[in-house]
Formats: structure tokens, C-alpha cells, sequence
């Protein structure tokens, strides 16, 4: 079992949470949606697995790096 | 046969010759060899094993010991430093295999003339030359003092002009100081094997200068030098991956800058990946999306070869193929900071360029930049000087540049992404859009200061927007071509044969060669 750590590729704040914990994921998915500059960035799922656990809700600022959810491989 | 005595016939002669041989190959002795073995390293000869084509390696200076103390040269083998020439692929390389289990390969005055002779054939004869680094740093107390100094240091005044005339990389595969780290900044190509250090100096002396305690990974570490400094290219796990890196970064290099890199043959679908794009491509011009989903579509099926993929994330540069050919690909990425050009990203633009310009490399811009980062940040980093840096590079290159518009391409980032005629031909998506600046802020900026009704602000944006188009562009010649996001490959094979440089056999004028190596 390997848990992965998905982190913010940009300073901006959590727009839309696409999908819930326990959701199956594949790598490419798109897990949620951060607002960074006018711009609407996806974070994609970077391996196959579950994931494990939110760690961030709508509206909620992140930093560049920050982890953002857990996916369970 | 005493080791003194001089043999009297040839057969003795030989057999002196071989036993000789055969100590300066056991490096270390079986001990250390065992030890590394045991924590999973590589020698210095296993690892040449590794690298060079099976049987190709020709050693020169197998019998170089130090001889600055009598007691030295019983114990330091071949100098600590295993070099000579080999094949790779089937073409000559020189390299330098650092040998930590003599003297920590710290550098004497024998290995240094070894490493001067490899050099310099390898440059005046036009072969890549390749080092794989893990050393001390100088050798102690060698260099000591005024006399050590004068004997071990500055006896070659060309040993770090970095003039670009044949590809150089370094592996940076254990404790790096010194000459080990000197190198991993010259070359072309960096690769690092996590828990390697490189550093100016080891922990234990940056320890004891500073009266702290210093981490060998927060000094050097894999997460330093490929997310902060920039100064690795690619990081791996272990010796072989490393090794491997260093062939597959070669297969797309010329041997010497008087040549053209190597063909090779095209994937059978590369063509059909090209027709992905339109599905990459979000429909919304606000929507972000990974720039290197879109070069895979492009280049030749699974010839992307990207370098600092974590370091100066707003920008992705790397070798790939296009029919063929060997190009350089110089990409905003939207998914980081929306693809605005940081510090780092123009460094490392820079840098690449200086590689294309100086290897015969035509470069191709794939352009989607709000601009340049703005903001104190960046301007304590200098960050007109990187921008000046990178148009002043761009402008020298004296390979084919083409750039295409993919969506936003905006200020004086529209120029140094190839826009302007800073490229031989601009070709735009019918997505493209290029300003002096977001329709958004522009119009603030000339509604500053006046009352203005959120309906004329948008009116006035809406115009603006309109006038952003890629029509524009083609109707004053900016572009020379617009053209479908899935044709993009088609047009940039098409558009290199019509830009390649015929009249040089393909050979730039390298402008940028002895430009510096790190910015």
C-alpha cells in the first residue's frame, strides 16, 4: 500500500472539489479545480488508486506545494 | 621477481606488466568494493561497464599512481580516477570515473593530467566527454600550502572555459565536492542519483566553518538541486538509471558542434497521437491544463526528453523528435502559476537555449503566458535582468526558431516566446490571443482615474477581446500561418524543412557557446 501526496502546482484557492473520498481514481483524473491568476487549473490524479483524503475544502486558499489530498495505491 | 628488479627477458617483462595491471584494476581493494556492492553502489568500473558499449572502453593511464608522497603509490590506484574512451551507441565518448575508494578520488596531480588529456582530445578530436562524479575535492594535504598549491592548481588556464565545442555531462553519484561539482555546473546535462551531495564543499566542513550542524540534502541534496537551484537536469534512483539517462541524452546530440545531431527512426503512430490535442485542449480559455500532453502529441511517439521537470515549473523545455530530426522544445505550461514566466523559468530557458544554439538544434516555442510573473518576488530576483537575458538569447540563436501561438501570448513575453520576428515563422491556433496585456487589467489601466460605468468597462473589454484574436495577427503578417491545434505537427515537420539551415549543412554560427553556464 502506497499513499501519494498531491500538491498545489500554484499559489490560489480550492474553485470546485470534483470528487469524494473512497472515489476510485485513475492517473489524469481530474480530482478538483484551483482558481490561481483568472486561470482555472486542474489538479490531476498523478497515479491509479483511491483517494485517501481530502485535505482541503472550497474556497480555502492553498500554497504552491501544499498537499492537497492523499490517493491510496 | 622483486617489484624493484628489472625484468631481463620480455616474457618477464609482461608478466610484471600484468600483475601491475591487475592491482591498479582491484581500485580500493576487495574490502571497499564489497562494502559499496553491499549498500548498492556501483565502483567506478562497473559503472563504465554500465555506460559504455559492451567491450569498448580503452583505458588510458591504468598505471598513474600519486607520487607527490613515496608511500602514495602503492595506494592509490590508477590515481582514483578511471579514465579513457569508449563507444556509446557505436560513436566515441571520453570519459572520467571518479574511484571514491582510492583517496576519496580526490583530485592529484596525475589524475588531473589525465582528466586534462581526456578533455582535450575529446574537444580537438569532436566527442562528447562524459564525467561521473563522486569525489572529496582536492586532495590533503597534497595541495597544502604555497608550494601544494602551485604544484596541483592553475596549471591550465582552459580547464573551466566552457566553450560548448563538443557535448559534456556529468553524473552526479555520490559525495560531489570540488572538481565533481565544478563539472555538474559546466556540462550540458546534469543527472543525479538520490543521496548524492553536491556541493562546493562536504557537510563536515561547512559543519565545522559555521559552528551548525549541516544536513548532507539540505547542503546538496536531489530536492535542492532540482527544485531550487535548477542545477540537475534529472534526478534518479540509482547508479544504472543514472547511466542510462546519460545514454539516452546523448542519442540526441551531435557529436562535436560541427555536425548535426542524429536521425533516428520515427514510431510507427506518431501521426495518430498528433490528432489528441483537441481533447487536451480545454474548451474554456480560463482553463489550465499540463503543456507536456500537448508536446507528446507532437513530437514523435515517446521521444520528449525533458529537463528540470520540477525546477522553473511556468516553462517546460526538453529534446524531442519530429520526423526524425532532433528539435528543441521550449513550452509555457498553464498549469503552473497559469504559465506566467518566473525567475526560474527564464533561467532555465536561457540555459537551454545556450544548449540548442550551440548544438545545431532548431528550436520550436509552444506559447500560452499571461506575461511575466510581476510582484516583489521576483524583482528581488532580478527579474528584468533574467527576461533581458533570455530575448538576448533568443535573439543570438542562430538555429530555426519557430514559435506557435497556442492561447495567450501577452507584453514583452509575446517577444520572447518568438513573437515580433523573434522567431523564422510564427504560426497561431485559431485560440491564440495576444495583447500588450489581459483584456481584464487593460481595462483598468486606461479607465483609470474616470467614472466609468461597469457597463462601458465591459464594453470597453469586450472590444478589447475581440481585437486579441489571431486575425489580427494573419491579416498583418505577425503570423505566417494559422493553422489547426491537431495539424501542429504536420506544419513544424514541414515548416523545419523549409527553414533549415542549407547553406551551413545545418550548422549554426554559436553565438551563445561560451555563453556562461549558470544565470
Amino acid at each position: 500500500m502506497t499513499i501519494t501526496n498531491v500538491a498545489s502546482e500554484v499559489i490560489g484557492s480550492v474553485w470546485k472539489v470534483e470528487m469524494k473520498v473512497g472515489d476510485a481514481v485513475k492517473t489524469g483524473d481530474t480530482i478538483m479545480i484551483l482558481e490561481s491568476m483568472k486561470m482555472e487549473i486542474p489538479v490531476e490524479a498523478p497515479v491509479d488508486g483511491t483517494l485517501a483524503e481530502l485535505k482541503v475544502q472550497p474556497e480555502e486558499s492553498v500554497d504552491e506545494d501544499q498537499v492537497l489530498c492523499t490517493i491510496e495505491s | 621477481m622483486s617489484e624493484d628488479a628489472i625484468p631481463e627477458t620480455l616474457e618477464d617483462h609482461l608478466k610484471l606488466l600484468r600483475a601491475r595491471e591487475d592491482v591498479a584494476r582491484q581500485m580500493g581493494g576487495k574490502e571497499k568494493i564489497a562494502r559499496r556492492e553491499a549498500a548498492g553502489l556501483m565502483n567506478a568500473r562497473s559503472r563504465l561497464d554500465a555506460l559504455l558499449d559492451p567491450g569498448s572502453f580503452s583505458e588510458n593511464g591504468l598505471l598513474g599512481v600519486s607520487t607527490v608522497f613515496d608511500e602514495d603509490r602503492e595506494k592509490t590506484p590508477a590515481d582514483g580516477k578511471v579514465a579513457g574512451f569508449g563507444l556509446i551507441d557505436n560513436r566515441m565518448v571520453g570519459v572520467v570515473s571518479n574511484d571514491f575508494t582510492v583517496k576519496g578520488a580526490s583530485s592529484s596531480v596525475t589524475n588531473m593530467k589525465k582528466i586534462g588529456h581526456i578533455k582535450r582530445t575529446a574537444t580537438d578530436r569532436g566527442f562528447p566527454l562524459i564525467f561521473l562524479g563522486e569525489s572529496s575535492g582536492a586532495r590533503m594535504p597534497d595541495n597544502m600550502g604555497s608550494e601544494g598549491m602551485g604544484t596541483m592548481l592553475g596549471n591550465d588556464p582552459h580547464q573551466y572555459a566552457r566553450v560548448r565545442e563538443t557535448p559534456w555531462v556529468s553524473a552526479v553519484l555520490g559525495q560531489c565536492f570540488g572538481s565533481s561539482a565544478w563539472y555538474s555546473c559546466l556540462a550540458d546535462f546534469t543527472v543525479m542519483r538520490k543521496g548524492a551531495v553536491f556541493a562546493v564543499a562536504s557537510p563536515a566542513l561547512a559543519s565545522l566553518a559555521i559552528g551548525q550542524k549541516v544536513e548532507p540534502e539540505d547542503l546538496g541534496g536531489w530536492k535542492l538541486h532540482s527544485e531550487e537551484t535548477g542545477l540537475v537536469d534529472r534526478v534518479v534512483d540509482t547508479d544504472e538509471e543514472a547511466l542510462a539517462e546519460i545514454r539516452k541524452f546523448l542519442s540526441y546530440m551531435p557529436s562535436h558542434n560541427g555536425e548535426t545531431p542524429p536521425l533516428a527512426p520515427v514510431p510507427e503512430g506518431s501521426d495518430k497521437e498528433a490528432e489528441k490535442i483537441t481533447k487536451i485542449l480545454p474548451d474554456s480559455r480560463k482553463r489550465g491544463y499540463d503543456v507536456r500532453k500537448i508536446i507528446n502529441c507532437i513530437v514523435d511517439l515517446e521521444s520528449f526528453f525533458e529537463f528540470k521537470p520540477r525546477f522553473g515549473r511556468t516553462a517546460v523545455t526538453g529534446l524531442g523528435r519530429l520526423d526524425g530530426g532532433v528539435v528543441g522544445i521550449v513550452a509555457n505550461n498553464p498549469i503552473a502559476k497559469a504559465g506566467a514566466l518566473d525567475v526560474a523559468g527564464c533561467e532555465k530557458v536561457t540555459r537551454f537555449l545556450v544548449m540548442c544554439d550551440s548544438f545545431n538544434i532548431p528550436i520550436v516555442m509552444l506559447v500560452d503566458t499571461p506575461g511575466f510573473v510581476i510582484g516583489i518576488e521576483g524583482e528581488k530576483k532580478k527579474a528584468p535582468g533574467k527576461i533581458m537575458n533570455f530575448m538576448t538569447a533568443l535573439q543570438m540563436c542562430t538555429v530555426p526558431k519557430l514559435s506557435v501561438i497556442m492561447r495567450k501570448s501577452y507584453g514583452q513575453a509575446y517577444l520572447n516566446m518568438g513573437g515580433g520576428r523573434n522567431s523564422d515563422s510564427v504560426a497561431a491556433w485559431p485560440t491564440a490571443e495576444v495583447s500588450f496585456m489581459d483584456p481584464q487589467y487593460a481595462t483598468e489601466v486606461v479607465t483609470w482615474g474616470r467614472e466609468v460605468s461597469d457597463e462601458e468597462k465591459q464594453a470597453i473589454r469586450d472590444e478589447m477581446e475581440r481585437n486579441s484574436t489571431y486575425l489580427g495577427l494573419a491579416q498583418i503578417f505577425a503570423a505566417q500561418n494559422v493553422i489547426a491545434p491537431q495539424d501542429t505537427r504536420r506544419y513544424l515537420i514541414e515548416e523545419l524543412k523549409i527553414q533549415q539551415l542549407r547553406r551551413t549543412r545545418g550548422i549554426g554560427r554559436h553565438n551563445l557557446a561560451n555563453w556562461p553556464t549558470t544565470f
